[in-house]
């Protein structure tokens, strides 16, 4: 059986009832870049600030924040990830929208990233975003990481979770990202 | 002192650096240059530094994260101010902003 660690918010998959997409960034002769978040932020932007519109809500303000965070959580999926497709899926229901990004990335990767995500979900996210900046500034090196993820949370109330399922008989393990903002906010 | 692409340009103006467009660059290295920019009008010591982000649509959190480094920057200058002025149009200014003056609380942050 492989073995699955999971931090932050707890979710299940997206419900199907919800108006709702699911894309998938093919990994293939192309190949992925870093200009495939924007596209894929701006196009998710869009389609859900029109309907969320339509029901009520601010158009700028519901664009705004979905591009925000697809755009940070793609831009993690594609600086970390292994070989492989990127999945979104993505919901827009009773004033919130959801989001599931799912890609391997390496097992090494993998435990690294739980022992940021360990700190990052334990703490305060303001008074981290604070500290990790101020770190960052005194290490020429630093290259920041978490920044965006305690952005998401501190200035967007966004409620995160991760799901990292080992792939046996592999040096690979699937993540998945959740995210939650509530657009009424 | 321009920094121009299809996506965004960054110049100074005086003490005054101006930022248009959409910045989604990949990290501190590729935002570097930009970082050059706002040093170099730092060095100059004025009263003030100004930083105008009223046509600044969009930014990444690596983009968020240098405007916080340079904030720390001002902060070690004890004779020079800093003001950031925003836009109410444009959600990211209202939700991150405020962050700057949690590192600095003297910078000055003006969202019209």
């Amino acid at each position: 059986m492989s073995k699955t660690v999971s931090y932050g918010t707890a979710f299940d998959t997206l419900k199907p009832e919800a108006f709702a997409s699911v894309l998938r960034l093919v990994d293939g002769p192309l190949g992925l870049t870093w200009q495939h978040s924007s596209i894929t932020a701006d196009y998710l932007g869009e389609f859900y600030a029109l309907r969320a519109a339509a029901e009520g809500l601010e158009y700028n303000m519901v664009r705004h924040s979905i591009v925000y965070l697809v755009n940070e959580l793609l831009e993690n999926a594609l600086k970390f990830r292994a070989p492989g497709d990127i999945e979104i899926a993505t919901a827009l229901a009773d004033g919130g929208f959801e989001i599931v990004v799912s890609n391997v990335i390496t097992t090494a990767t993998a435990e690294k990233f739980g022992v940021l995500l360990a700190e990052i979900t334990s703490r305060d996210p303001g008074e981290l975003l604070i500290e990790r900046i101020e770190a960052n500034a005194a290490d020429e090196n630093s290259s920041g990481s978490g920044l965006g993820l305690l952005t998401l949370m501190n200035d967007y109330g966004a409620r995160l979770g991760w799901r990292f399922e080992e792939q046996a008989g592999s040096e690979l393990t699937r993540l998945q990202n959740y995210a939650a903002l509530d657009l009424r906010a | 002192m321009e920094i121009k692409t299809s996506e965004y340009r960054v110049w100074g103006e005086g003490a005054t650096i101006h930022y248009e467009g959409t910045m989604r660059l990949s990290g501190t290295a590729a935002y570097a240059p930009i970082l050059d920019l706002m040093q170099e009008t730092l060095a100059t010591k004025p009263p003030k530094v100004i930083l105008d982000l009223t046509e600044l649509e969009f930014l990444n959190s690596s983009g968020i994260n240098l405007l916080a480094k340079f904030t720390i920057d001002v902060r070690k200058q004890p004779t020079v101010g800093m003001q950031v002025i925003g836009s109410t149009k444009i959600p990211w200014q209202s939700k991150s902003l405020p962050n700057l003056k949690k590192l600095h609380p003297a910078v000055e942050l003006t969202i019209v």
